[in-house]
């Protein structure tokens, strides 16, 4: 415990390397600190020594090569990796808005209400439109038919989705369009309003089309929530993120704004990897 | 030519190796069809051989009158229910109204049975002393005849005290229904009790007086309609007898010709003259008839109707005037029940003469009989009634009633705990508990059903008796359950025995249920319940109904613990009970199978009866098969 303050505080006052260009304190929406995790036990950590801040408002995007941990980190801010029975963050701190979420007292259910998260496969339930997008507050108690009917209507205009849904809310999700159903996720997830929208690649299983269709979704969206992204694709990190974290093996290599990742990397295994010489 | 390619290996009549292993896997799968055809084709011969032979079975039934008499039988039948209520409720109120005085009565009589049967040696010298100097004539063999007397009352008096003094009241009063007060009242006043005149104490006469005088009118009430059926009754032994002596006559005849051969067949081959002589006169004897001339023997019925009409009159009334007798204040709620029971069906008996009355009216002997009659008293038969002297009824309802009942027991039992016990498994338990309950409930399937038959004889009815009879749970319906082997004892471990194949088969479904579902779930803030029970469990529907269909199949076709547990009664168990009702015992399609196919004769209406319950057995089964098969093609997910 005490370990952890002093790392607080270190981070506070000097930044590491290989984060040359921190964001303002008050803007950090996520403080990822020293952040080691592991599969097993803690035997081999997949994670190592993470530090960097996500802000507020914006949309980051996590790159890197398949298998350096980009799903696992994003996995931890929603503490997704709980369902790993061996799992276990072995140092450092998460902190969202400030509160360690990894303490004793958080309840990964509230957590979770807060910080939503799309998939890499859309996944909606066996279940009607309308029923999807109202799941996350039915499960919150809430049966007021009024207020779903709005919610839903929202959630669904918000993901650009009312439009081509809005007569058949009754008929089944699976019904939909790969890029369609992605979408519905998307609404799903916003419905219950939650601070930050985690995405996994939210566009791999789509076609080029329904990618251009989400990635303006995500757009619109940056000024509602905090959005961190997993991407494999780099014009679309580009296109979409205002900053860029760059993974390798487990290990943070560059964090900046995307327009400099992209043009002018610090690193040069950066530069390599956006270059496509590697990965 | 192609030396390269050459077949290798030897050929036998032009078959290669491969090919005879295909021939044999091949040839697998063909027998195990042709013996299921071969098997389903016997099955439907049999069956379906049975309404023809039902048919004329009635028709015999029809022509010898028996039907006739069958009239008074369930007439008699329908009012004894409506009597033994009213016995009943006559024994229960008297031993709650005057519990005391009747426990001392009965106290008495245990007690004073139990000394006597202690003391018979003893009691027969104190007779015997007694006659003595009874007999006694000279002055002098008084004397001695009086010493002797009062050594043996001495003797009596000691052995009475010490009986006395060793007495139990929890044996003697086994229904609890004296104090200790009355206890020792009891043990006071026996002191003086007289084996040889026998006479209760003042106090036990007192008791029984106050009782009986108590009870007068309950009692009237009851003698009245008691007597109600005594003219019926009558009526109905002597209708017995003489159409039961017209069938027995009448199936006589139908071997008439082939008796009368094998006699004469006999004489001819006879070793001595007189056996010859004899052989010959009883083939003699034997006329053959083209037709039996029913309707020259339905005669003796003539003056039948005139009686019966009397006697079901007589019985109204007397019925009426019974139950109007009948007090109205009791002292227990259970006894207001049963009063109240006979009020509802008195008039609902009374209706029902009235239309039975009716309907023997209109009988007649010679009515034809259609082959839907014959199906439909199959189907819907009230009565499975067999090697009776009377008349042999193949009613299904009593069966598939049983059967029914004790499946949706089991069911309802089973559901719940292989479908809880299925999400733990797969959503909620640790690994560790994974690999430890999933075998263990497992290997309940392979609890032979036979062994479990015994345990729901020997510890789950006696536990279950026991559990029933705790004073504060008399409220549950059917408690105090009179009998140990029941329909919710057979339920019960039929739930058992579904147990392993619902939950198997759910724990399936719900590991279908794809995980990025529940994940989903999760990561919008939903708990582990709430994902199980709002997306897993929907998701899985499909393949948790299949699941219960199967089990359902499962149990209505489980023969062995049904036979030993279900209590084997063939009759309609009584819906007037209302939940109560399974806690009577029953008998099943299965049971009555296996429990008669071993003693019946071959091609008898008998036997093919019971091959028309094992036909609607297998449809039953198939039709449950193909449904679950439907549901889970029909309504299984895409994901
Ligand atoms: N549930 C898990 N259990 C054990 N190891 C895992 C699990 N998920 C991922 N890993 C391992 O963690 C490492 C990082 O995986 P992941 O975070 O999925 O990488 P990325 O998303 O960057 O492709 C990989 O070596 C992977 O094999
Ligand atoms: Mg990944």
């Amino acid at each position: 415990m005490s370990n952890s303050m002093n790392d607080t505080t270190r981070t506070a006052t000097a930044p590491v390397p290989n984060n040359p260009n921190p964001i303002a304190k008050q803007d950090a929406m996520i403080e990822i600190d020293d952040v080691s995790f592991s599969y097993d036990h803690g035997q081999t950590n997949v994670l190592r020594n993470i530090s960097f801040d996500i802000p507020a408002g914006k949309v980051t995007a996590l790159i890197g090569p398949s298998g350096c941990g980009k799903s696992t980190l994003l996995r931890c801010l929603n503490r997704m990796n709980d369902l790993v029975d061996t799992s276990k963050v072995t140092n450092g701190q998460i902190r969202i808005m400030g509160q360690d979420i990894n303490a004793s007292d958080v309840d990964p259910i509230e957590l979770r209400k807060q910080v939503g998260m799309v998939f890499q496969k859309y996944n909606p339930f066996p279940k009607s439109i309308y029923d999807n997008v109202a799941y996350g507050l039915r499960i919150q108690g809430i049966k007021n038919k009024p207020k779903l009917d709005e919610a839903v209507e929202r959630s669904l205009r918000r993901a650009a989705l009312w439009g081509e849904v809005k007569d058949r809310l009754g008929s089944s999700a699976l019904g939909l369009s790969g890029g369609q159903q992605q979408r519905l996720c998307i609404a799903r997830t916003i419905a219950v309003s939650p601070r930050i929208v985690l995405m996994d690649e939210p566009c791999s299983a789509l076609d080029p089309i329904a990618t251009a269709r989400i990635e303006e979704l995500i757009a619109e969206l940056r000024e509602e929530f905090t959005i961190v992204i997993v991407t494999h694709n780099m014009q679309q990190a580009t296109r979409v993120s205002d900053r860029t974290a760059f993974f390798y093996i487990g290990e943070l290599i560059e964090y900046d704004s995307t327009a400099k990742i992209f043009s002018n990397p610090s690193v040069k295994q950066t530069e390599e990897y956006i270059t496509g010489r590697f990965g | 030519m192609a030396t390269h390619f050459k077949r290798k290996g030897k050929r036998l009549l032009g078959v290669g190796r491969q090919d005879a292993i295909r021939y044999f896997f091949g040839g697998n799968a063909m027998v195990s069809i042709l013996v299921l055809g071969a098997i389903c084709g016997f099955l439907l011969r049999e069956a379906v051989l049975f309404f023809p032979q039902h048919q004329r079975d009635l028709e015999v039934f029809r022509l010898t009158g028996q039907e006739y008499a069958n009239f008074a039988i369930t007439e008699m039948d329908e009012y004894t229910e409506v009597k033994s209520l009213a016995n009943q409720a006559f024994y229960q109120e008297m031993n709650e109204a005057y519990g005391i005085q009747r426990g001392l009565v009965d106290s008495f009589g245990a007690l004073s049975g139990n000394i006597y049967d202690a003391g018979e040696d003893l009691i027969e010298e104190l007779e015997d002393a007694r006659d003595e100097v009874e007999d006694a004539e000279a002055e002098g063999e008084k004397t001695l005849a009086q010493a002797e007397l009062d050594a043996i009352q001495a003797k009596w008096d000691i052995f009475l005290r010490a009986e006395l003094e060793k007495a139990d009241r929890k044996t003697i009063d086994s229904f609890g229904r004296l104090g200790e007060a009355e206890w020792q009242q009891l043990l006071k006043a026996m002191v003086e009790w007289d084996p040889v005149e026998d006479e209760p104490p003042a106090l036990v006469a007192a008791a029984k007086a106050e009782s009986d005088e108590g009870m007068a009118t309950f009692d009237t009430a009851r003698t009245t309609i008691a007597a109600a059926g005594s003219e019926l009754a009558r009526l109905r032994g002597e209708l017995i007898k003489v159409t039961t002596a017209i069938k027995d006559e009448a199936v006589a005849d139908k071997s008439a010709a082939s008796r009368k051969k094998a006699y004469l067949d006999g004489s001819l081959v006879a070793e001595t003259e007189e056996e010859r002589v004899e052989l010959r006169r009883k083939s003699d004897e034997i006329t053959v008839r083209e037709e039996f001339p029913y309707a020259e023997r339905i005669k003796v019925l003539e003056g039948s109707r005139e009686k019966h009409k009397t006697a079901v009159e007589a019985m109204k009334v007397d019925l009426k005037a019974g139950v109007a007798a009948l007090p109205t204040e009791f002292s227990s709620p259970e006894v207001t029940e049963l009063v109240s029971r006979i009020r509802d069906k008195a008039p609902v008996l009374t209706v029902y003469l009235g239309e039975s009355l009716m309907e023997s009216a209109d009988w007649r002997y010679d009515e034809p009989l259609s082959w839907v009659y014959s199906v439909s008293s199959f189907f819907f038969g009230k009565d499975w009634v067999t090697n009776s002297s009377f008349h042999d009824f193949y009613g299904l309802l009593p069966l598939f009633t049983g059967s029914l009942l004790i499946s949706v027991i089991a069911l309802l039992v089973a559901i719940p705990f292989s479908l809880g016990a299925a999400i733990y498994v797969n959503r909620l338990a640790g690994p560790a508990e994974q690999t430890f309950i999933k075998p263990v409930i497992e290997l309940i399937g392979a609890i032979p059903s036979v062994v479990l038959g015994f345990f729901g004889i020997i510890v789950l009815g006696e536990a279950l008796r026991e559990v029933s009879q705790v004073p504060w749970l008399s409220w549950v319906p059917g408690f105090p359950m009179q009998e140990r082997l029941n329909i919710l004892n057979a339920g019960l471990l039929l739930a058992l025995m579904a147990v392993p194949t619902i939950f198997t088969l759910c724990e399936d479904a719900i590991n279908n249920v794809p995980a990025s579902f529940s994940e989903a779930s999760l990561a919008l803030g939903g708990s582990k319940f709430q994902t199980v029970m709002k997306v897993v469990v929907p998701t899985a529907i499909s393949g948790i109904l299949a699941a219960i269909l199967l089990g359902f199949g499962r149990v209505i076709g489980e023969t062995m613990v049904v036979l030993l547990v279900a209590g084997n009664q063939i009759a309609i168990p009584d819906f007037s009970l209302g939940a109560g009702v399974i806690t009577q015992p029953a008998h099943t399609m299965t049971g009555i199978i296996a429990q008669e196919m071993g003693e019946v004769t071959k091609d008898t209406i008998h036997y093919r009866a019971l091959f028309s319950v094992g036909l609607v057995l297998f449809t039953i089964s198939l039709l449950i098969n193909i449904s679950a098969r439907r549901i889970i093609r029909r309504f299984g997910f895409s994901a």
